[in-house]
C-alpha cells in the first residue's frame, strides 16, 4: 500500500508525437489501431468493411498529419476521423447491399472463425443498428474508457451532447436486447 | 456505474477483444492507394470516363466515315483512295489546262492544272475559265485536241492533299 508521504505516481503520460513525422506516424498507426478498429466494427457492417475504414482513417490522418496540433490526443484525432469515415460508409453501405446479395450467391456458408461467431452477437448486432455518433459515444466510453469529456473532444461536440447521446444509446440498447 | 454499464462493458470486451486482437496490417501506402482511387473514383473518374467516350466516339465516326467512303475499313486503303483521287483530279486538270492552251494559242493553262493535281478544289477550272477571259475564244471549225471535263462537280469535293 502507497504511504501518504510518497508522491503519487504520476497516471502515464500519453505518447507524444511530432506533427508531419513519418516515422511517429507509423508508431501512431501501431498504437491506435486496434482501438480504431474496435470503435468501427460497431459502427460499420463487418470486419472487412471496418478495416477498409481504419486504413481510409489513417490516410486521410496521414494527408493532414503535418497540420495535426498536439494540443489534443492524436487517438482522439483518429477516432474522430474514424467516425467520420465510418459515417460516410453507412451512406454509401444501401448502394453496396444489392451487389453484396448477388456476390454471395453461391458462396458456401461461413466457416466457425471465432471472430465471426463474435461479429454476431446480438450486442454487435444492436450497436450497428443505433446512429452512428449514438454507436461510437458507446464504445468510446464503455470500450475505450473515455471520460465524457475526451469523447467530447474526440468528437468535436459539447459534453452535455455527449451524454445525452449516451443516454439515447443505453436506452435503445435496453430496448432491443431486453436488459 | 450501474450494472447495466458494467455488464455492457464486458459484453463489449468479449466480442470486441477477439475481432481486434489479430496482427496489425501494415499500413497501406498512400501513393499507391490514392492514386488508384483518383483514376476509380470520384470527379476523376467521371472526367476520365467521358475522355475516353469522346475518343471513342470519334474514332468509331472516323472508321464508319472512312470505310462507306472506300468500301474497306483498313485506314490504308483510306489514304489510297484519296491519293488516286487526287491523281485523277490532277489528270483532267491536265487534259483541261492543255484543251485551253491548245486552243488559245497559249500553253499558260498548264500551270493550273498542275495545281489542281494538288487538290485545291478545282480552282485551275476556274482559272482557265478566268485566263479564258480577253483571249479569243476557240474557233468553232477548229476540233479541241480533248473533251472539256465533262463535270467538274464531281472533283471539287476533294480537300485532302494526297499523301502517297
Amino acid at each position: 500500500m502507497q504511504s501518504i508521504d510518497e508522491p503519487a505516481a504520476d497516471p502515464p503520460r500519453p505518447e507524444s508525437y511530432e506533427p508531419g513525422s513519418e516515422a511517429d506516424f507509423e508508431r501512431l498507426y501501431r498504437n491506435t489501431y486496434r482501438r480504431i478498429l474496435g470503435t468501427l466494427i460497431t459502427i460499420v457492417r463487418d470486419r472487412a468493411v471496418a478495416e477498409d475504414c481504419a486504413q481510409e482513417t489513417y490516410e486521410r490522418a496521414f494527408r493532414s498529419w503535418s497540420r495535426w496540433r498536439p494540443d489534443a490526443p492524436a487517438e482522439a484525432w483518429l477516432h474522430r476521423i474514424a467516425i467520420n469515415v465510418a459515417i460516410s460508409d453507412r451512406r454509401r453501405e444501401r448502394l453496396r447491399q444489392a451487389g453484396e446479395v448477388i456476390r454471395r450467391l453461391g458462396r458456401p456458408a461461413a466457416g466457425s472463425d471465432p471472430s465471426l461467431a463474435a461479429e454476431r452477437s446480438d450486442l454487435l448486432r444492436a450497436m450497428k443498428k443505433l446512429p452512428p455518433k449514438q454507436a461510437a459515444a458507446l464504445v468510446l466510453r464503455h470500450y475505450h474508457g473515455y471520460s465524457n469529456r475526451e469523447i467530447a473532444t474526440a468528437l468535436g461536440v459539447p459534453e452535455q451532447t455527449v451524454a445525452s447521446r449516451l443516454a439515447a444509446a443505453r436506452k435503445q440498447l435496453q430496448a432491443v436486447l431486453g436488459r | 456505474m450501474s450494472d447495466n454499464e458494467r455488464e455492457l462493458e464486458l459484453e463489449l470486451h468479449r466480442v470486441l477483444d477477439p475481432l481486434t486482437a489479430m496482427p496489425i496490417p501494415p499500413r497501406e501506402g498512400r501513393l499507391a492507394r490514392g492514386a488508384v482511387r483518383t483514376v476509380l473514383g470520384g470527379a476523376g473518374a467521371a472526367v476520365a470516363l467521358k475522355l475516353m467516350t469522346g475518343v471513342a466516339v470519334a474514332a468509331a465516326a472516323v472508321t464508319v466515315a472512312g470505310a462507306a467512303t472506300t468500301g474497306s475499313i483498313n485506314p490504308l486503303d483510306w489514304g489510297q483512295q484519296v491519293s488516286q483521287h487526287g491523281q485523277a483530279v490532277a489528270s483532267d486538270a491536265r487534259h483541261h489546262g492543255n484543251g485551253n492552251g491548245n486552243g488559245n494559242g497559249n500553253g499558260n493553262t498548264n500551270g493550273n492544272g498542275s495545281s489542281n493535281a494538288h487538290g485545291n478544289n478545282g480552282n485551275a477550272n476556274d482559272h482557265a475559265k478566268d485566263k479564258n477571259k480577253g483571249h479569243t475564244p476557240p474557233t468553232k471549225g477548229d476540233p479541241p485536241s480533248d473533251p472539256e471535263p465533262t463535270d467538274p462537280a464531281i472533283h471539287p469535293t476533294v480537300t485532302v492533299s494526297p499523301q502517297p
